[in-house]
């Protein structure tokens, strides 16, 4: 069974803290009682091996102990943050789900079937071997989401050995890769999970004092927030040993400042991607960008200067994209690296992905937006960095009738507020006769963002 | 020393502006205040890193326009400094000076 290594927990540590939240601790042996209970509901309500079910929620008590329990029935598990209930029945569509399990805020959990016609042959080799799976979005090129199918009994193979015991915040999201490496690996060494009430500096800094955490796990960009917030100041933080970071290239500037602000602490960059799952990886020192790559399972290679990855624990593959491996075998990851000895540099993505505070936005999907408002011609969207989220969205328009910029920035934020997610709103706009009617291409937006780094140099 | 207090006064004034168009795009709760006091960001704060990010753009432009010179407040330089820049209006009014004093000392 995928997650036996969980039944050696149980012996051990039956009383030992595994879940807070909302300030309330539950311990090892309710989560082995809670995913008996979850097995029993789930299939009482008819959801079978190999039915593929997407769950709907946040890290919580039950949104673990059902998402253990789908596992354990060997079903596909398709978890969906809470906050995409905007997106949940193209993404329902997209990974042909067959149940939507709900969470909601009070914990409680809703059981409905989706009606599904169509199957797929990544499924039904899961099926055919009786392996449970899960399924990740990521985005596509076109702003499509991209299904990624993993084996979970491969997936979880490496979280059988035991590693260090920690309390750990759950700060990635529960359908990041990333927050699903967090929960197996303070699962498998019996550790805590700390749920913070929300993804702020100030509720992070609360939960790290309130609840002893000693593993931080973020993105570069939530560093620098945090960082800039000051909410470290009023909090007493020194139960902290590690913070692990990964998903965006962090700056040399962030990690100093890190580095003096948290004095002890240890930097841990990770590297892993939705398709490959989540490395092993060694920073050289803890204020190096530098970083040792690899473990157990995994090889990797430069070849023109773009990171590929072979792992046995890679994604079966995408259900609605061609795939991304090399004939043989090779994962393509897209980023651009830099190699020293068996070192490595991110220098960033090969491709024009926003990347803002760790959340991808494809400029096509928001320029599909923009192009749909009156009075607009064209529009470009492109990249700025920037120093508090990493990079923000761009976008320069050409209008057909005149209008103020001032007056037509409010008026796109308006129109964008109910068809974008926030974090794909431009927060710059600018007007331009000069935008190219075939400037929807790669280069002319990459000139425009070096442009505007060069303006910022 | 008035030369200094004037500048003071005007970056002051950029901030406000910039203030009125986030608070016309914020609901009725939670509009920004203009005081020095007020806290922009950290602990106490109305506004979050988006909406911080968007008011420090549209300072950058009000300064521009104002003092007809082009200045980046959040840059390395921002992040370098022992305490944030853009934690109240009083220490974002004061970097702004101290941006534009730099920049005239080339």
């Amino acid at each position: 069974m995928s997650i036996s290594f969980l039944k050696d927990v149980v012996l051990e540590k039956a009383h030992a803290e595994a879940i807070v939240w909302h300030g309330q601790s539950y311990d090892y042996s309710w989560l082995s009682a809670r995913i008996i209970y979850w097995s029993g509901r789930v299939t009482s309500a008819g959801i079978r091996p190999g039915d593929v079910v997407l769950l709907q929620g946040d890290f919580s008590p039950n949104s673990i102990a059902l998402l253990l329990a789908l596992i354990e029935q060997s079903c596909i598990c398709v978890p969906l943050n809470a906050d995409r209930f905007h997106e949940r029945n193209i993404l329902a569509k997209s990974a042909l789900a067959n149940w939507i399990i709900e969470i909601d805020r009070e914990d409680t959990a809703t059981i409905g079937p989706r009606q599904e016609e169509q199957g797929h042959e990544l499924y039904d080799l899961l099926r055919r071997n009786g392996r449970p799976g899960i399924v990740f979005f990521t985005s596509g090129s076109t702003g499509v989401s991209k299904a990624v199918v993993h084996d979970l009994q491969k997936l979880l193979r490496k979280y059988a050995v035991k590693r260090h015991d920690l309390r750990t915040l759950a700060f990635l999201l529960f359908d990041h890769i990333g927050g699903f490496d967090t929960l197996f690996y303070v699962l498998s060494n019996g550790s805590a999970l700390v749920i913070p009430e929300t993804r702020t500096p100030e509720a992070v800094c609360l939960a790290i004092e309130q609840h002893k955490v000693e593993v931080l796990p973020v993105s570069p960009s939530f560093l620098t927030l945090l960082l800039l917030s000051d909410s470290y100041v009023g909090h007493n933080l020194r139960t902290l040993k590690y913070i692990t970071y990964g998903a965006e290239v962090m700056t040399a500037a962030t990690l100093a400042k890190c580095a003096a602000v948290f004095p002890g602490v240890k930097m841990l960059q990770k590297y892993g991607t939705t398709e490959i799952g989540t490395m092993r990886s060694k920073s050289e020192k803890e204020d190096s960008v530098w970083v040792k790559i690899g473990g157990e399972g995994y090889e990797w290679r430069v070849v023109d200067g773009i990171l590929q990855v072979k792992s046995d624990s890679a994604m079966l593959g995408y259900l609605n994209a061609p795939s991304p491996f090399t004939p043989d075998g090779w994962f393509i990851t897209g980023d651009c690296v830099e190699r020293s000895g068996d070192s490595l540099r991110i220098l960033g993505r090969k491709s024009d992905i926003i990347n803002v505070g760790g959340q991808k936005v494809y400029p096509a999907e928001v320029e599909g937006v923009i192009c749909e408002m009156d009075g607009v011609a064209d529009v470009t969207v492109y990249g700025e960095k920037n120093q508090i989220l990493g990079s923000i969205v761009c976008a320069k328009v050409k209008l057909s009738r005149p209008e103020s910029e001032e007056e037509f920035s409010r008026r796109l934020r308006g129109f964008c507020k109910d068809r974008l997610e926030r974090f794909k709103i431009p927060l710059k706009v600018n007007l331009s006769d000069d935008v190219q009617f075939d400037a929807r291409s790669k280069k002319a937006r990459r000139l425009l963002s070096e442009k505007a780094d060069v303006g910022n140099a | 020393m008035s030369l200094n207090n004037d500048l003071r006064e005007r970056a002051l004034s950029a901030i406000y502006s910039a203030f009125d168009l986030t608070n016309s795009e914020k609901g009725s709760e939670g509009k920004l205040v203009k005081s020095e006091e007020s806290i922009l960001f950290g602990h106490g704060a109305n506004i979050d890193s988006f909406e911080l990010v968007g008011l420090v753009l549209s300072v950058e432009s009000n300064v521009s326009r104002e003092f007809g010179v082009a200045i980046t407040l959040a840059d390395e330089k921002a992040m370098s400094q022992r305490s944030s820049p853009f934690r109240t209006v009083a220490t974002m009014a004061d970097y702004i000076v101290q941006v534009i004093e730099e920049g005239k000392r080339g």
